[in-house]
């Protein structure tokens, strides 16, 4: 019976925990932790029954972790802007730096 | 038959693109190191706030673990060392689903005493690596 009831929920969604620990130990940004703790969010809700929930936390934990790879990609451009900026200004005053 | 080839040319492309990425990553991170080189980027929250983040020295880890120096890659990032097994293990079976089109899943992932145990370490080590005092102050990132 609890076999029947086993295989009647929905497959547990995806948490994203490997994109959260990557975001956390090499984005360097802290957002990697707050999508940390939306993994757990998954697990908790999964148990309780509320499907629909376990899923949105999911989808958010997912968003968190792609909005930490976005931003610090985003700071790599405007570095690396910067830095081209930089060194043509260091050419044009003439001589290397 | 043709369905079956075109799946496998998709799966090698797939194999080969993941290689060549890891590959060209496994190469810069050898030939240069981020302590000397100034196109790595610093860490956005570093720049910002001057604190160590919880991921603050793992490109200069990075560059020590590629030349097999376990004990440097430590010194700059103890939680990047320690995490590399799930990370392998875990990227791995990610990377593993995305060629074959499979859903394994990463069991312990879903067990949340695990997740907490975790989160509790990176937001001690966060804490503790910014507390200028000796015994704390070697887990920001040093330079041997």
């Amino acid at each position: 019976m609890e076999q029947q009831e086993v295989t009647n929920r929905p497959q547990k969604p995806d948490n994203h925990l490997v994109w959260a620990i990557l975001c956390t130990v090499l984005c360097c940004l802290p957002l990697g932790i707050v999508s940390i703790i939306k993994s757990t969010k998954v697990n908790e809700l999964y148990e309780q029954g509320d499907y629909a929930g376990a899923q949105k936390s999911a989808d958010e934990a997912k968003k968190w972790a792609i909005w930490g790879a976005v931003i610090t990609g985003a700071f790599l451009v405007l570095y690396i802007i910067l830095m081209a900026i930089g060194v043509a200004g260091g050419l044009m005053s003439g001589g290397g730096y | 038959m043709a369905l079956c080839q075109v799946v496998d040319i998709k799966k090698t492309g797939k194999f080969l693109t993941i290689i060549t990425f890891i590959g060209i990553a496994i190469i810069v991170f050898f030939q240069y190191n981020p302590n000397e080189s100034s196109f790595f980027i610093p860490c956005p929250f570093h720049f910002i706030t001057g604190l160590h983040c919880p991921g603050c020295g793992s490109q200069r880890a990075l560059h020590q673990l590629v030349h097999f120096n376990i004990f440097g890659a430590f010194r700059y990032n103890p939680l990047l060392v320690l995490s590399l097994p799930i990370l392998i293990y875990s990227v791995g079976i990610t990377l593993y689903n995305f060629v074959n089109q499979t859903k394994y899943r990463v069991s312990f992932f879903y067990n949340n005493t695990f997740i907490y145990v975790y989160f509790g370490i990176v937001v001690a080590f966060w804490i503790l690596r910014n507390i200028p005092i000796e015994p704390f102050s070697c887990l920001a990132p040093t330079t041997l």
